[in-house]
């Protein structure tokens, strides 16, 4: 049984990209076939996350026009061999596909991959219809801010009316020492106002910067850090594995031993 | 605050005016509500808002029939939402004259998303295999379309047995879907708003009504369930919220001052009841229970449920004891 999941917030910035791109690599990791569908037409940029800007040679139109064979579009990873991408145009605008395309296209790689997830563009004009109309599930990511929140609120509303059943949500960039201190909306307060279950809470963490220039996803760096524990464990809980939340509220030492922590309470 | 601003027809600007202390002075301990004097819009502004507003209403809402003018003129008020009704053990599902809503794509996905929700937020309640008349009106159906609505129903065990048409197209697509047809004949005079209608059936939706969803119902509607800020519900009745009300509720649309809005945690974005607006005040308060709002003579008032029925009970023992006397 294939899953297909989209990824979207209403919000623009929210982290949609960097969710679609670390959680398809870490379903690649633990041995999922997996599809990556860019659906922001016009303004790509999932594979510049993934750093495989270069290797693209046909996009998603090209195989609507009927210019190349779908597998001749997907670009594979040299690093993770189970995931691929399929490229969104540059070149033209959201209103260039139609809903029906799109899912001729993601039902075929449907076929073929176990998983396949849409990043979705953000606003809910013509692109989202696009990436929502052929997603079996989806995933809400949000940040802990009123406008992010109250987008995810409109976008959650649109697709329940679309008929999709399965939507969870990650809360995406949380700092923990600014929600102690009231400063931020906590994830409970998120989560009261949306109601709808949560997958993963992803802490605010500088690297996702550094990764993201260098075109190298979190999951697949050397260094473990807790962002990219995040996304693992969202990708376990898609697989139906009940696996604790992180900790984020733990006294603020070292993010490594922290880790080693967490480490350590596994193995015993 | 102006409780005596100008004068105006339902449905134009509505007349500020704040939630302040607490009406009923026996509850004015609480912390909840507190003063708060602040009206929404500076007097000037709300000033020429209104004068903007009058002089952008039609003169005379009741003439025009936009299917003879050709263009189909702006409407001023709101359209109205798809209804169910339950009526001699079959269900009705009566969608807007297309003199209500004026037809288009946009206007059949607005529909096609307003059923939808609907037919999610009360499954509970409905017994399945329950028959389900099509009241289409004198809008247009295609066969695609009405198959459509065929599949939602079915996706809720509900079968579609009859359409209610008054157009020869939308009689053939049904027919030649296997529907029987009930012929209306074309009313103009319905939509002359002479005579006073009944309020309709109370609409009672389990849901979150979220940003950006608006429930509209000429009559009381009941949320099991919370209003999201954005979300706004609309009724010609009473508004009942058993759950958070943190979006717009405009109880008494069509002018009931009378109408209340009751809500298990009162923190709304702005409270209406018929022609009056009121706000919350700006800190929230730490606890909650249960609350009315209602029209007192100083505007939007709201009072916890527990001492506003006691006080409306008092009232009528009052009644009842002049009448004696």
């Amino acid at each position: 049984m294939n899953r297909i999941i989209v990824v979207t917030s209403g919000k623009g910035g929210v982290g949609k990209t960097t969710v679609s791109a670390n959680l398809g690599m870490a379903l690649a990791k633990i041995g999922r076939q997996v599809a990556l569908v860019d659906a922001d037409f016009g303004l790509r940029n999932l594979d510049l996350l993934l750093g495989l800007e270069n290797r693209i040679v046909y996009t998603a139109l090209e195989v609507l026009s009927r210019e190349c064979r779908l597998e001749q579009a997907l670009v594979k990873d040299k690093r993770q061999p189970n995931l691929v991408l399929l490229p969104a145009a540059q070149n033209r605008t959201k209103d260039s596909v139609t809903p029906d395309q799109m899912k001729l296209l993601v039902n075929a790689l449907g076929q073929k991959y176990q998983y396949v997830v849409i990043d979705s563009p953000a606003g809910i004009e013509m692109g989202f219809k696009n990436a929502i109309t052929p997603a079996k599930e989806a995933l809400i990511v949000t940040t802990p801010e009123i406008s992010a929140v109250r987008d995810a609120d409109r976008v959650v509303g649109l697709i329940e009316a679309q008929g999709i059943k399965r939507i969870h949500l990650i809360i995406n960039r949380i700092r923990p020492e600014m929600v102690r201190a009231n400063d931020m909306m906590s994830v409970q307060d998120v989560q009261e106002l949306l109601a709808i279950p949560l997958i993963g809470v992803i802490p605010d963490d500088e690297r996702v910067i550094v990764s993201t220039n260098r075109g190298e996803p979190l999951v697949l760096a050397e260094t473990p850090s807790l962002a990219a524990l995040a996304f693992e464990n969202i990708a376990r809980r898609l697989e139906g594995e009940t696996i604790e939340f992180l900790d984020l509220n733990s006294p603020q030492d070292n993010i490594f031993s922290r880790l080693r922590k967490l480490f350590r309470t596994k193995i015993v | 605050m102006t409780s005596d601003s100008p004068n105006l027809d339902s449905n134009s600007a509505p007349d500020p005016e704040t939630i302040s202390s607490l009406a009923d002075a026996e509850v004015n301990n609480s912390p909840a509500w507190e003063a708060y004097p602040n009206p929404i819009l500076p007097e000037a502004e709300l000033n020429s808002v209104l004068l903007y507003l009058q002089t952008d209403s039609p003169s005379d809402p009741t003439d025009a029939n936009p299917m003879e003018l050709g263009l189909p003129k702006q409407r001023v008020d709101h359209p109205l939402q798809v209804q169910m009704k339950t009526e001699e053990g079959k269900l009705l599902l009566i969608l807007p004259t297309e003199s209500q809503q004026p037809a288009s794509e946009l206007s059949w996905s607005e529909i096609w998303q307003q059923m939808k929700q609907r037919l999610n937020a009360s499954d509970r309640l409905r017994r399945p295999q329950t028959q389900v008349h099509l009241v289409a009106q004198d809008r247009l159906l295609d066969s695609r379309q009405m198959q459509e609505i065929a599949d939602a129903l079915g996706e809720f065990q509900l079968e579609l047995k009859c359409v209610v048409t008054s157009r020869r197209q939308t009689a053939i697509a049904a027919v030649t879907l296997g529907y029987s047809v009930k012929q209306l004949q074309p009313q103009p005079s319905l939509n002359s708003e002479s005579k006073a209608i009944p309020l309709a059936d109370t609409l009672y939706l389990a849901m979150t009504v979220r940003s950006g969803v608006e429930i509209r119902h000429p009559g009381t509607v009941i949320i099991v369930g919370d209003i999201n800020p954005g979300g706004m519900v609309v009724a010609d009745g009473d508004i009942l919220v058993w759950g958070r009300l943190r979006g717009i509720a405009h109880a008494g649309a069509k002018g009931n001052r009378e109408c209340q809005i009751m809500a298990l945690q009162m923190e709304p974005t702005q409270l209406r009841i018929a022609d009056a607006v009121a706000r919350a005040p700006e800190k929230s308060p730490l606890q909650f229970t249960p609350e009315v709002a209602h029209i007192t003579a100083q505007g939007i008032r709201i009072a916890k449920a527990n001492d506003f029925s006691r006080s409306q009970s008092s009232k009528i023992v009052k009644i009842q004891e002049s009448e004696i006397s």
